[in-house]
């Protein structure tokens, strides 16, 4: 336990005073819910008007967990393999899989502390949400997929991508391309059919799908995401990413030529 | 039982054999230094020594037990700063504190111990960002130094320090390694090397020469290295020198050449006359001692600091 948590405290530190991390992870959704929140409601019934708020608080939430584990977690290893750290870390008795649940705890935890934010401004400008009761821990489940998924993707580029810009920018890049052509900032009905497919593929967009419907209401989505083939979908391809993540990590990138 | 012993060790890369065939053993508390020039295999042999790679064959013990089995008794300290940046001094080391097993009170003053000993105590809660290259190579000296580590193991440590910060840390690492804590140093800096008991050069994969210091100058009959500055560098200097030079062999420099002799007091006049009668005004002239750079320029003939820069 105390290897994991060597791990986890480095890691959050290090999160946690990186600028740069804090603002693509936390100011960036912040300041997107707030333009999306005064820009983009004009046209829309005053009595709808707070649970679009609430939609684009979600779409922030689960960007802001995707950048921590596709940029954050990637550049966590790739920094860390730059300098030298990895190798010492090899030649020490300690097993990788330790370093990698202790830097994922961060980064999960770096992904909640933004939610929690992204949520808080989001609530502050007028978003609201209908799930009250199961819906809560349901949508709670959803997150973790999301965040399963994007640390699964943020292992791959960590492992595969050797340099520390090169892995932020991929992290980022498909970040923000996956966000936009999977609708997660556009409504699921404007899209072209092959991009409605991957939106029910994606795990991370699917996810997103169902977090608005079973928070913001099913209005707020253009189909139902909460079937038992779209949930096991999700819950199947997040944990794959995963677990190849993992075995990527602790095969590559614990082991130099 | 040797500390370190290697055997006809191979690793290759591609086609190219970065170590070749090498085989060297080390005692418990010596301390080796394997000096060669960028790309000679050095830091790849110091990394499998280290456990982080491993060779294509050959054999290799560490007190008798494959690597992966000794990993408690190997500290390694790569050439890289891995300090994080953004932590400090004593969050580093409570990391590989940690990293290593040990919590509570007992990591709290085995940190605070060793930031004792490395003279960085004062400097312990500022981050490693703020901290001199001398600093941050104390400071990862420090996490390859835990109770039970026997062998230290550091690649480059002083590249990139200037006299005083190098002297100062090879002063730290006398002070903070026990007698029987053998040391495995490797460098292209002459001056580093000689601090040990034994050097090994190291050049294309094979060791070309092994011995203390002074064996190896005597072995390879290096004497005075008579140091020539002209004002003008030009081609037609150098079969001026070639004839006061052992083997006529002459190393350049940016600034001047370097020539061997047995005799330098007797040939330092001869030198700056036949110049002069040349044509070549000698701007400087020096004689000095040999080093272990001109032992690796007499088996090489490359300057080691050229070759690795």
């Amino acid at each position: 336990m105390i290897h994991i948590s060597a791990a986890f405290n480095k890691t959050i530190k290090e999160l946690l005073r990186e600028r740069a991390a804090l603002f693509w992870t936390i100011a960036w959704p912040i300041i997107w819910v707030l333009i999306g929140s005064f820009s983009f409601t004009g046209s829309a019934p005053p009595e709808v008007i707070p649970y679009i708020k609430g939609a684009i608080t979600i779409s922030m939430m689960v960007f802001a967990l995707m950048i921590a584990g596709m940029a954050n977690l990637p550049a966590s290893i790739a920094g860390d393999r730059a300098n030298g750290l990895l190798a010492k870390l090899i030649s020490m008795p300690i097993k990788p899989y330790k370093d990698f649940i202790g830097r994922i705890l961060a980064v999960v935890t770096l992904s909640l502390l933004a939610a929690a934010l992204v949520v808080a401004i989001g609530s502050a400008v007028g978003a609201r949400f209908t799930g009250a009761g199961v819906e809560i821990p349901q949508a709670i489940g959803f997150i973790f997929m999301v965040i399963c998924a994007s640390a699964g993707v943020g292992l791959i580029i960590g492992t595969l991508i050797k340099h520390l810009q090169g892995a932020i920018m991929t992290g980022v890049g498909i970040a923000v391309i996956t966000s936009a052509l999977s609708g997660l900032f556009a409504p699921y009905d404007v899209l072209p059919v092959p991009l409605q497919m991957f939106s029910r593929i994606y795990p991370i967009s699917a996810a997103h799908a169902s977090i608005v419907c079973l928070l913001a209401g099913p209005d707020m989505v253009g189909y139902n995401p909460l079937t038992y083939i779209q949930i096991t979908l999700i819950i199947a391809i997040s944990l794959v990413l995963l677990v190849a993540g993992i075995i990527l990590y602790s095969r590559l990138s614990w082991k130099l030529a | 039982m040797y500390a370190i012993h290697v055997e006809n060790l191979i690793k290759t890369y591609g086609a190219k054999a970065v170590l070749d065939k090498v085989s060297l053993s080390i005692e418990e508390g010596e301390f080796y230094a394997l000096m060669g020039p960028n790309g000679s295999g050095k830091t790849t042999l110091a990394s499998i020594i280290a456990g982080v790679r491993t060779p294509d064959s050959g054999v290799l013990e560490i007190y008798g037990k494959k690597p992966e089995e000794a990993k408690e008794l190997i500290g390694y300290i790569p050439q890289e700063n891995f300090s994080s940046p953004k932590l400090t001094g004593r969050e580093n080391l409570m990391y590989f504190t940690n990293l290593l097993g040990y919590s509570g009170k007992e990591a709290k003053n085995l940190v605070t111990g060793m930031l004792e000993h490395i003279e960085l105590i004062a400097d312990a809660d500022k981050r490693v960002s703020n901290y001199s290259g001398g600093m941050k190579k104390r400071l990862e000296v420090a996490t390859a130094l835990f109770p039970g580590v026997g062998i230290l193991i550091m690649d480059e440590p002083t590249s990139g320090l200037d006299p005083y910060a190098r002297r100062s840390f090879f002063d730290m690492i006398r002070a903070v390694s026990g007698e029987r804590t053998t040391i495995f140093l490797i460098t292209h800096i002459g001056s580093d090397a000689e601090l040990a008991s034994r050097v090994g050069l190291i050049d294309e994969g094979r060791i070309i020469a092994e011995g203390t210091p002074d064996e190896l100058k005597k072995e390879h009959a290096v004497q005075d290295v008579i140091t020539v500055e002209t004002a003008v560098k030009t081609d037609s200097v150098l079969p001026v020198l070639k004839g006061f030079s052992i083997d006529g062999k002459v190393a350049e420099s940016e600034t001047g050449y370097k020539i061997y002799s047995r005799n330098g007091d007797r040939v330092l006049a001869d030198v700056v006359r036949s110049l002069d009668q040349a044509g070549h005004k000698v701007m400087r002239i020096e004689m000095a001692r040999p080093t272990l750079e001109d032992v690796f320029f007499k088996l090489t003939e490359r300057n080691i600091q050229e070759a690795t820069a």
